[in-house]
């Protein structure tokens, strides 16, 4: 006599060949957003990655620390390589290496060199200190090897030149200036090495440059430009261009009116004009090649808010003076330069809003030019790189390579859009689920129905339902095509991608996502992540990152309301993406948290500033009835409650958790807003019931002991502030990711244990370390605790005695090893709970999704025997203490997403099934079903073949029933 | 008879060859002059062997049959728990058949108790059948229980925790959280 819910659950909970993911389902089911970041346009370029093939790649280095190859033809990625991401603030450098087939990165204190065709590493190399330059050395002629690369370092306010062997990346010489001077760049041409850095104090420096033997690394001299009423800090140096045949060093006055430039290794400087832009140059830069058999030409380009013109400057290589060539007229817009050359030839592409001009820098006369033509909305364009291709004596073709203001890349051939990238998606620093808005019209008109007397409500739906007849030419006509869909394999028509709607089953949902660089995007995850909206909320001034402390979406309602660290707060419709409401930039106060809380009137947001206050005096009648748990500000977790005081409230405290001294509090988690437990106890394999500890009010905090090297883990009540249960860990390596997620009645946690050596047991092991706990109410089964069958249970006063103690849970525990660090967990969600869960975690080493079923995390199995037929039908088997990566579990399969911050999870209508959406700064989404679909006909149930048996019955039974009535009538008249 | 003239028609040869009187079930009297040699015969034998019992001796009888239709279904029983072992706990189309007509009997028996005993009452051994008709019951109480004792097995008794579980319910807290992390 079990019932059909329990039934279902045990049936879940045993079906063994739950996979997470089918082969037929991979590439279907899944979307992946493969990103790099934005292109900085000082590290984008073309390279040939076989030097003696023709076709060359398009190489970046992202914003985000990214570097990656993309195929200039269709803009698919080649390679990429993840070198920082969330660590250094510098953007780092990136070069190719002319003649070779590699290419050079160094971005905080490491150097790699990576084969340019397939991004496998050739070399790296990790120093002390920060990378403030890199350049590969040309090599002298005639000398054999591969070239060497030149990086300069920042240590401790002091810089080192290094030279690196290009085959090995060993150190050939070191250079260390001993002066605290601020290192600026590096230079070279065919006879020397330059080092420019900044001499002098703070407020006014004065450009110092060591030249040095490119042989040995030794200071053949030293002499130093005075500067030192113009150059304030590194940024006022315009340029020191490289490699070329003259490399220069360019800085302009504090009023933009005149620009220096002295070329290293000569003496003096020259004074250039700038001359007037409308509006008042407000941005001045120096465009020159970086070849040194392009001729010594640069371009100056000046540009104020409202239009831009630039001037192409010859420099004599033998008397080392510089003259005008050219002038660029001045057109409306900011526009952009870029710079590329062939052979000696130097090219220059100016951008102005809708058109491309490339120019030789010998003359003025344009060689090609084209109005661009893009298919999207991508915005107005921001910056561009191109590549400049002779095509016969007097054609030209250009490639260029545009990054948009709405984060797209563009590449553009001609004039023409070849393929964009939606490189604006990547940084994602927050996103959260959203309901697809839908019309609530029919449920009001029939409410309204159901008010009024029944003739005119009859009348009424009469009326309606004649005035939906109007929709059914386009229902009908909508049919054939849905009735196809249904039917076939293969998806007939085409939808719109920009036009939302809800489906059956659930798959349809909007994520609303933030990225660092102030936009908030919507996603459609039912239709393979395809953007829906666009928005820049936030104005981010480069370098600075938007940090969002929470999106909170109202569904009914339609709007999301997204609260920044800052005290930014924006407010949008999530169905078009239109700015509500926003925050005046005066009322910023910075937040720790933000809670959504309920009154009598509806849901609103609480943020709490960095003392783990109420921002906001919360009047009596909004005032919460619930204790909310916040971030202290002494490093604590408190509880706090909102007491009427008249028409105000007063914000009391109700306890504080401090850990262990020594201690500091890394991580919280509750359990998810949406946690749905179908089954309150678990049935055992004689059929008694282990009752599951659940409250909803659980917290689990995570602490560490940086000189203990400890970790300990606290299940808080967040009502009473009790501790239900502390794990303590020792030899942890606290630098590691320890990552945990509470859900149902277990949590689990990760840790990187180290092997302690202790006299009283056997040394454990070192390595990565899953632990899972599972909470019951007692060790008996068939025993609900000491609370026994009571309705409630109340956190503060548990029973009726004074000042009693709270019911302990009983823990069951099992660690389990893991051949990869977990970064982040999460768990899956699903409508009733019914399913089981399956852990999420994501593993950065193998830039995948790996998603654990719950049955192989049970702490209960057998440990150092097989499991008993009994314990088999439970669902329990043999304990091993491995857990492999089980390619079937890993979500992402083939698919490499780099940078996963954090996994969001939501119920489909569907009770089988979760949707999950990765991001950070790729972007993946799937469905998991981790209980197997049971709700849904697999993409392997052939409802043709169905179909047309149905069909082939009819027609047997049409066809055989005159004939079998015939032979009826005839046996009876025959008897 | 052999000899019969031919042009004897043959409901004539009928009437002096009667067909063999069958034995009699019914108590239906003889037409008037017709007479059965045979019957006379038999009557003289009985009259000359046997003397009619008594009521005593009928009623003992009656309640010796009685006592052997109330000990019937307990002969069964080995067989059926031999087979209800032999079919296995697990849900088949076969034990659940089984386990059917372990229901199935003994319920008919003993709603059809009164009727298998109607034919030996009589007045004298009326309280001698009471203790045949206690005993017939308490043997299909036997198989009744014979057939709980599979459903048991089976596990289709809610007779364990997990059974109540889905009417248990999670305990409500009074006091909610609201966690801001």
């Amino acid at each position: 006599m079990r019932l059909p819910i329990s039934l279902l659950c045990l049936t879940l909970s045993i079906i063994p060949n739950s996979r997470a993911i089918f082969a037929d389902d991979a590439y279907e089911i899944d979307y992946h957003h493969q990103l790099l970041g934005i292109p900085q346009t000082h590290a984008t370029f073309f390279h040939r990655p076989r030097p003696l093939d023709k076709p060359t790649l398009l190489y970046t280095l992202s914003d985000l620390g990214v570097i990656g190859a993309v195929n200039p033809a269709t803009g698919e990625i080649v390679w990429r390589q993840l070198l920082a991401y969330d660590k250094v603030d510098r953007p780092g450098f990136f070069r190719p290496v002319e003649g070779e087939g590699s290419v050079v990165s160094a971005i905080d204190s490491r150097v790699d060199a990576w084969d340019a065709s397939n991004g496998k590493a050739n070399w790296g190399n990790t120093f002390a200190g920060t990378a403030k330059d890199l350049e590969v050395m040309e090599k002298a002629a005639g000398a054999k090897g591969l070239k060497d690369i030149l990086v300069l370092f920042e240590e401790a306010g002091k810089s080192t030149l290094r030279k690196l062997e290009g085959a090995t990346g060993n150190v050939a010489w070191e250079f260390k200036d001993e002066s605290s001077d601020v290192p600026l760049q590096v230079s070279t041409d065919v006879k020397s090495v330059y080092l420019v850095a900044l001499h002098g104090a703070w407020g006014g420096y004065n450009v110092k440059v060591t030249v040095l033997d490119p042989a040995t690394g030794k200071k053949t001299t030293e002499y130093t430009l005075s500067t030192k009423s113009d150059v304030h800090s590194a940024e006022d140096v315009l340029l020191v261009g490289a490699n070329s045949a003259a490399p220069i060093v360019a800085w302009t006055d504090k009023t933009l009116k005149t620009m220096k430039v002295h070329i290293l290794g000569k003496s003096g400087e020259q004074s250039l004009p700038l001359k007037e832009v409308n509006g008042g140059i407000s941005n001045v830069t120096i465009h020159a090649p970086h070849l040194i058999q392009s001729l010594p030409h640069f371009l100056v380009h000046s540009q104020s808010p409202t239009s831009n013109r630039a001037d192409v400057y010859h420099i004599d290589l033998t008397t080392g003076s510089i003259t005008l060539a050219y002038e660029l007229p001045q057109l409306v817009g900011q526009g952009a330069i870029s710079t590329s050359s062939q052979d000696a030839n130097v090219y220059f592409t100016r951008f102005t809003e809708d058109e491309i001009i490339i120019l030789s820098s010998i003359s003025h006369g344009i060689l090609g030019k084209w109005k661009v033509t893009l298919e999207d909305d991508h915005g107005a364009l921001i910056q561009g790189i191109a590549e400049v291709v002779k095509k016969a004596s007097d054609s030209y073709a250009a490639r260029s390579a545009i990054v948009t203001n709405s984060g797209d890349w563009v590449l553009v051939r001609n004039g023409a859009e070849a393929w964009s990238r939606p490189e604006g998606l990547s940084g994602v620093v927050a996103a959260e689920w959203a309901e697809i808005p839908q019309f609530e019209s029919l449920v009001k008109t029939l409410e309204e129905e159901s008010h009024s007397n029944p003739l005119s409500a009859y009348i009424h739906r009469v009326t309606r339902h004649i005035d939906d007849l109007r929709y059914l030419p386009g229902w009908l006509e909508a049919l054939p095509v849905r009735v196809l869909n249904s039917i076939l394999p293969i998806e007939v028509g085409t939808q719109n991608t920009r036009v939302v709607t809800r489906d059956t089953f659930g798959f349809n949902k909007l994520v609303i996502v933030a990225t660092q660089r102030g936009q908030v995007i919507a996603l459609n995850a039912g239709n393979k992540g395809s953007l829906v909206w666009s928005m820049a909320a936030q104005a981010m001034s480069s370098g600075q990152k938007w940090s969002v402390q929470g999106i909170f979406v109202n569904n009914k309602q339609g709007q999301v309301e997204i609260y920044g660290t800052l005290g930014d707060r924006t407010i949008l419709n999530a169905t078009t993406g239109e700015i509500v409401g926003k925050h005046e930039e005066a009322d910023f106060k910075p937040i720790s948290a933000a809670v959504a809380v309920e009154d009598e009137s509806g849901t609103w947001i609480m943020p709490f500033d960095l003392q783990g206050k109420s921002i906001y005096d919360v009047p009596s009648n909004l005032a919460p009835s619930d204790t909310i748990a916040v971030r202290g500000p002494d490093g604590d977790v408190r509880g706090i409650k909102f007491e009427i005081k008249g028409t105000t409230t007063e914000q009391i405290l109700q306890w504080s958790f401090l850990p262990r001294s020594g201690q500091k509090i890394t991580n919280v988690v509750a359990r998810p807003a949406h946690d749905p437990v179908a089954s309150i106890g678990k049935v055992l394999w004689d059929r008694n019931v282990l009752y599951k500890y659940l409250n909803p009010n659980a917290i689990l905090v995570t602490a560490i002991d940086d000189v203990a090297s400890s970790a300990s883990f606290y299940l808080l009540d967040s009502v009473s502030g009790d501790v239900l249960y502390i794990a303590t860990h020792e030899g942890i390596d606290t630098n590691q990711p320890i990552p945990s997620a509470l859900t149902e009645n277990w949590f689990a946690y990760s840790i990187f244990a180290d092997s302690l050596s202790t006299t009283a047991a056997l040394p454990g092991s070192k390595g990565y370390q899953l632990v899972v706990s599972e909470l019951f109410e007692s060790e008996f089964p068939n025993d609900r605790g000491p609370f026994g069958a009571a309705e409630n249970t109340s956190s503060i006063n548990p029973s009726d005695i004074i000042n009693a103690e709270p019911a302990i849970p009983h823990v069951v525990t099992q660690s389990f090893m893991i051949p990869e660090a977990i970064s982040k967990m999460s768990v899956t969600q699903t409508g009733q709970g019914i399913t089981t869960r399956q852990l999420l975690c994501v593993l950065p080493g193998v830039n995948g999704i790996f998603a654990i079923p719950r049955t192989l995390l049970d702490p209960r199995r057998p440990v150092g025997r097989d499991q008993t037929a009994l314990e088999a039908e439970e669902g329990l088997f043999r304990y091993k203490p491995f857990i492999e990566v089980d390619p079937k579990y890993v979500l992402t399969h083939k698919r490499e997403v780099i940078g996963v911050k954090d996994i969001i999870t939501s119920p489909a209508l569907l009770e089988s099934t979760s949707l999950l959406f990765a991001f950070g700064i790729d972007i993946f989404g799937s469905r998991v079903s981790p209980s197997a679909a049971f709700d849904i006909l697999g993409k392997g149930f052939n409802k043709l073949s169905l179909v047309a048996t149905v069909v082939a019955l009819w027609l047997g039974v049409i066809v055989l029933t005159p004939m079998a009535r015939r032979k009826q009538i005839n046996l009876q008249w025959m008897s | 008879m052999a000899t019969v003239a031919p042009l004897t028609p043959q409901w004539v040869l009928d009437l002096h060859c009667p067909p063999p009187v069958k034995s009699k079930q019914s108590n239906i009297p003889d037409p008037i002059g017709y007479t059965s040699i045979s019957t006379s015969k038999k009557q003289a034998s009985t009259k000359t062997v046997r003397i009619p019992p008594t009521t005593e001796e009928t009623d003992a009888l009656k309640l010796k049959k009685a006592w052997e239709i109330a000990l019937a279904p307990a002969k069964q029983l080995p067989m059926t728990a031999i087979m209800m072992y032999m079919s296995g706990n697990s849900l088949q189309i076969f034990s659940i058949m089984m386990v059917g007509m372990a229901f199935k009997n003994p319920i008919l028996g003993l709603m059809a108790t009164n009727q298998a005993f109607e034919r030996f009452e009589s007045e004298g051994n009326k309280n001698g059948l009471v203790v045949a008709k206690l005993a017939y019951v308490g043997m299909q109480v036997l198989a009744l229980a014979l057939g709980i004792w599979k459903v048991n097995g089976m596990g289709l008794l809610p007779t364990t925790r997990s059974d109540w579980l889905a009417w248990e319910m999670a305990r409500e807290p009074l006091e909610r959280a609201i966690p801001a992390f």
